[in-house]
């Protein structure tokens, strides 16, 4: 079975998806690519990795990318989705970077993209089924991650909004739910269904599925590169 | 002490008259309204006006956000273009009738009220729009309850009465950071929830055609459902007068849910 890499938060940068890339051409069986979102950031020039996204080099594993966070911040700046959020100081001063560091000629791509993917049974997300923004972590309460999994219906969440690496498994539990209504009363105990949710890192930090085997496997660009400067090459 | 709480009046002021005597004959004295004063029924400035001489603390519906904002809902809010047609046509009536008072008093109603632990909203916390049904997944349910702060959580939109109770309930988990580690396992002990939703005044769709709403006594946490009768009627010849599509008086005389309500309920609208 094909394996899936997830990456997220490159923050428009080149060099960092370039070593991404390279990594994963030295792992086995990875099929597919999504990037899950902020591909763009305001702390740097984003357009080559935009371009470089969008038509990627010979070799390159196609990338199937998403919006997230920062390009959700964008596409309301450029007044293509909702209301901005308050303005603060901070947050206009981002936008205007994050305006500097974008090309217009992207924003039409940007606004494209999808909220996320559904594959198999896994939903792919940047934050979560309730908001872009939703930062799913090992520690939020395991009530809000069923919730975000029972609205997507599906198995397995992967959400990068965190920038966490982990999996949380639903192991077991359940609830007591008593109805009365003018026709009378109904009681039934519902099972916690078994479900996961993973948080993919962000920037170095990414991970690899294999659906076959549900194995997850968390990988960093950082950890290879500091190794391989140790050695002799 | 015990409150009365009412949703979903729906411009059927019969209706609500006769919900209002109910509540003053019992000698409550404090009464929540949830919100949908308007939409369906052909006497929305009547009812409105009702709801502001008796100064009833009130929650902005789905309906009374509409006519304010304009229809901006996506599609998904109707099984079917006809029913979607119908929906559209009684918001413009309705918008062409209400006074620009009565507008400027829905504008200005909060999406949720709060008394100690009791949380009063039309649809969830999260959204005017969303359903929240009797046999909806329970820890949803839950979760909805428990991310607002509150023990009991009031709301309506769906137009059938119930009271939910969520107890004894937990959750395990494993969690896992890197590949090497040993996985951790964790419990939580749920607490227990409430879910009451009070029906509707004015569009009864519980399966016949009396008004409904709740009392609740929060010195004992007892929840009552109360169904009162009323002129149907005069209400069904005020919307075929009125011009209104006839399937709402068709609707009103039977009591059961028809075509309005989206197939999945569930689903929230993206606006």
């Amino acid at each position: 079975m094909e394996r899936w890499a997830l990456v997220s938060g490159l923050c428009g940068d080149l060099d960092l998806y370039e070593r991404i890339q390279s990594d994963l051409k030295k792992q086995r069986g990875i099929a597919h690519l999504f990037v899950l979102g902020d591909m763009i950031g305001p702390d740097r020039n984003c357009d080559a990795l935009l371009t470089r996204l969008r038509q990627p080099k010979r070799g390159d594993l196609q990338p199937n990318c998403i919006y997230g966070w920062w390009e959700e911040q964008l596409l309301v700046a450029y007044g293509y989705r909702g209301e901005p959020a308050q303005s603060t100081q901070n947050r206009t001063t981002s936008i205007q970077e994050l305006r500097k560091a974008v090309d217009p000629a992207h924003i039409s791509w940007l606004a494209s993209l999808q909220f996320g993917f559904i594959e198999l049974d896994c939903g792919l997300i940047h934050g979560s089924s309730a908001d872009v923004g939703d930062p799913l972590k090992d520690t939020t309460s395991p009530l809000i991650l069923l919730d975000r999994l029972t609205r997507l219906d599906v198995n397995r969440l992967f959400t990068a909004r965190s920038g966490q690496q982990f999996r949380l498994q639903l192991t077991g539990g359940q609830i007591q739910s008593k109805v009365k209504d003018p026709t009378g009363e109904q009681q039934r105990e519902q099972a916690v269904p078994k479900r996961s949710v993973i948080g993919i890192g962000s920037g170095e930090n990414y991970t690899l599925y294999d659906p076959a085997s549900d194995r997850v496997e968390f990988l960093s660009v950082a950890v290879r590169s500091r190794l391989s400067n140790l050695g002799f090459g | 002490m015990a409150h009365a709480v009412i949703s979903c009046l729906h411009a059927n002021l019969a209706a609500f008259q006769a919900v209002l005597d109910d509540i003053d004959q019992q000698g409550i004295k404090t009464i929540t309204c949830l919100g949908d004063l308007v939409g369906y029924g052909p006497q929305p400035n009547e009812v409105v006006e009702l709801v502001r001489q008796r100064a009833i603390p009130t929650c902005q519906g789905c309906w009374d956000e509409d006519i304010i904002d304009g229809l901006n809902a996506c599609e998904c809010s109707y099984p079917s273009q006809l029913a979607e047609r119908r929906g559209h046509h009684a918001h413009h009536w309705t918008a062409d009738r209400l006074t620009d008072d009565n507008k400027a008093f829905l504008a200005q109603l909060p999406t949720t009220l709060c008394r100690d632990k009791l949380l009063f909203v039309h649809g969830s916390p999260n959204s005017q729009h969303e359903y929240l049904l009797p046999d909806m997944n329970a820890f949803a349910a839950l979760e909805r309850v428990e991310t607002a702060g509150a023990e009991t959580l009031f709301c309506g939109h769906t137009h059938q009465p119930y009271v939910r109770e969520l107890s004894g309930g937990s959750i395990r988990v494993s969690v896992q950071q890197s590949d090497s580690e040993e996985a951790r396992e964790q419990e939580m002990i749920l607490p227990m929830r409430r879910i009451v939703n009070a029906g509707s005044v004015g569009e009864p769709r519980h399966g016949n055609t009396k008004a409904t709403y709740v009392v609740h006594d929060d010195t004992t946490g007892e929840v009552s459902i109360r169904e009162v009768d009323y002129d149907v009627a005069k209400t069904c010849q005020a919307i075929v007068k009125a011009g209104l599509p006839d399937v709402f008086a068709w609707r009103l005389s039977h009591g059961f849910e028809y075509a309005e309500r989206a197939e999945d309920a569930s689903h929230v609208c993206e606006r």
